[in-house]
């Protein structure tokens, strides 16, 4: 039965030619920017938004790891500050120590209270070094121990000389004498001498560390503000790459799809001229042939033997024949490229007109028939018609050697998706063998003596279903009967 | 038979001109039928120009004309009659080989007054001209000649 409709026509096959070329001219275009599979699968909006997703991802990351490096300059820049601050201190507290060790020992030589005021002044002075030094040095252990020791240092120192200038006040130079020549806190200021320098050098030596640690992370972010924008550069080329290489190959398939209708059009336009000049040209010789064969006949009508009188018909008959042909010929072309109208069909009332149409021809006839209530279909009247028609006329033609013929219109398998149809009769039925043949073009089963017909009635209803987005297929058992099927789809194609 | 004005046939192939006024002798209509060989034939002869230049004037009863013809085409003569004042009137009969609804159309769209397929079977064929003849060249009656009252 497969066989049966393993024969296409010309029109459903230059429809399945028509999706293969598409694909491949979409498969160029993956080879043709050659990178990731998947990506291919995007449509070009996905691509796009990805595309700039990516820029966007990057401009954020840049810009934390530049924000980073800022706030790293701007802490260092803040610490080196104090840094200098307490190097300023610490020379100030150098400074004011020695000034405070002279002015005690000048005051115990000379008992001049100007130095005094002065020495006063440093001890005064020392509670507000210490808190300022405390504060600068808060965040470093290392600096607060040696801060520790300078403060335990700096109050010795002060203490031992105040008591030098009790002692003097008490007792006089003499007793004093050797304090005011060696000083009374020498030996502390050494060590207050020593702390500071150490500090100072550890607080040189962390300034040259952030320097430095800035500087590098200065040219960092440089590279990578560099780096980010040619990566950016890079992407955004690629996204207007991608939005381009669309464009262009869309307009590619638009010209593609304009060339290849136009083609198809011309291919029409040609065919239609074609069977234009069939339709002209070829009846006339025929009328020719037929006419002339009438005019001899008439001339010599007298003379005229029987033989050559039924030489004188068969011309006439087979110029007629062809006739037929050629206008069941132009009714197939037709077919095959008339526009197609998409309504709602009432098989019911198309029957019952078939029938009608058909009343003459069945006066002389004895048929009993069988017909069901037929659906709705979606599809072109008078191609349906003719489909019903040409089955309708078929199983007439085909019972008229039976005495009661039994002809059953109905429909099967009733489904959502799809109706099938069926014309049966119980008339000379064929051999499944050659049923592959039935829909062919002048494709008969019986001899012209048996049965007439040009053989182009069921290539006609082939062509109409398959338009139809349908299919047909026939059954026959021979001097038993027929049934011939025409599957419809339910639902109006979006072609 | 009182068959005042000629029947003018336009047709290119000589074995259909020979068919046709073989199916108006039988009529014997054919004596009145003038024979136009291509398109420009049927102009020359409407205008009374060329090699009719001096024929008795007067429209023609009908034009039977076929579509296809040499130099200029039955849809061309048809659509210059009825184009022009004068010609307009003229009943023109389309005889043609052609069944295309596009032919059909054209001519119906043109101003042609029938339309007739030419049948391929002879005796069809007889008795299609020979009815066309009879009506259109005896019984219809033709348009007030304009151009005779001028002569």
């Amino acid at each position: 039965m497969e066989s049966a409709f393993n024969h296409p026509s010309q029109a459903p096959r230059l429809a399945a030619e028509r999706p293969k070329s598409s694909a491949s001219g979409a498969g160029s275009s993956v080879f043709s920017l050659g990178s990731v599979v998947w990506f291919h699968r995007l449509t070009i909006e996905q691509r796009v938004l990805a595309g700039f997703s990516l820029v966007f991802v990057g401009i954020l990351i840049i810009s934390a790891i530049s924000y980073h490096n800022t706030s790293i300059l701007l802490t260092n820049s803040e610490l080196n500050g104090r840094s200098h601050d307490l190097i300023q201190l610490l020379n100030n507290i150098d400074t004011a120590m020695s000034e405070a060790e002279d002015a005690h020992r000048r005051y115990l030589v000379t008992g001049e209270a100007s130095y005094l005021e002065i020495y006063k002044k440093v001890v005064k002075q020392k509670p507000t070094f210490t808190t300022y030094l405390n504060d600068l040095i808060r965040e470093s252990p290392e600096q607060q121990q040696r801060a520790g020791l300078l403060d335990r240092m700096m109050d010795r120192q002060l203490s031992a000389e105040s008591k030098a200038t009790a002692q003097f006040q008490e007792g006089g130079f003499r007793a004093v004498k050797k304090m005011a020549f060696e000083g009374a806190g020498k030996r502390e200021l050494g060590v207050i001498h020593q702390v500071i320098t150490e500090m100072d050098a550890h607080e040189r030596q962390a300034v040259g560390r952030r320097v430095a640690e800035s500087a590098a992370g200065t040219r960092n972010t440089i590279v990578l503000l560099g780096i980010g924008a040619l990566l950016q550069l890079v992407l955004l080329a690629s996204v207007y790459y991608l939005i381009r290489h669309d464009i262009t190959e869309g307009r590619r398939v638009a010209e593609e799809l304009q060339r290849r209708g136009e083609l198809l059009e011309a291919a029409n336009k040609e065919l239609e001229s074609f069977s234009y000049s069939v339709s002209h040209d070829l009846r006339a010789p025929l009328r020719h042939i037929d006419g002339y064969a009438v005019l001899l006949r008439n001339s010599v009508e007298h003379s005229l033997n029987d033989k050559a009188a039924r030489y004188l018909q068969t011309i006439s008959d087979a110029a007629k024949q062809m006739g037929q042909l050629i206008d069941d010929l132009l009714v197939f072309s037709r077919m095959g490229r008339q526009e197609m109208l998409r309504t709602a069909v009432n098989l019911d009332q198309l029957i019952t007109s078939i029938l009608s149409d058909l009343r003459l021809d069945l006066q002389a006839r004895a048929i009993s028939w069988t017909i069901a209530a037929l659906p709705e279909v979606q599809g072109d009247p008078t191609m349906l018609r003719q489909v019903f028609m040409n089955l309708i006329a078929n199983a007439v033609k085909f019972t008229s050697t039976r005495s009661i013929a039994a002809i059953e219109i109905g429909v099967e398998h009733p489904s959502s998706t799809e109706i099938v149809l069926f014309v049966r009769d119980n008339g000379v039925g064929f051999d499944m063998q050659y049923a592959p043949k039935l829909f062919g073009v002048f494709q008969r089963l019986h001899r012209a003596d048996e049965f007439e017909g040009t053989g182009i009635g069921l290539a006609n209803v082939r062509r109409i279903v398959h338009r139809h987005g349908g299919r047909t297929w026939a059954e026959g058992v021979p001097d038993k009967g027929a049934t011939f099927y025409v599957l419809l789809p339910a639902r109006r194609l979006d072609s | 038979m009182t068959v005042a004005k000629p029947i003018l046939l336009a047709e290119d192939n000589p074995r259909d001109a020979e068919l046709a006024l073989a199916a108006m002798e039988a009529e014997h209509i054919s004596d009145k039928v003038v024979l136009c060989h291509d398109g420009a034939e049927v102009l020359d002869y409407l205008y009374c120009r060329g090699q009719f230049k001096s024929r008795q004037r007067g429209n023609p009863a009908v034009v039977f004309l076929d579509l296809k013809m040499p130099k200029v085409n039955g849809l061309e003569v048809l659509r210059t009659i009825k184009a022009d004042a004068n010609l307009r009137p003229i009943p023109v009969v389309m005889l043609t080989s052609s069944r295309e609804e596009r032919d059909l159309a054209d001519s119906y769209a043109l101003g042609a007054n029938a339309y007739v397929v030419k049948p391929v079977e002879f005796h069809k064929f007889l008795s299609a001209v020979k009815e066309l003849g009879t009506f259109w060249g005896i019984i219809n009656e033709p348009p007030p000649e304009s151009c005779r009252s001028t002569q």
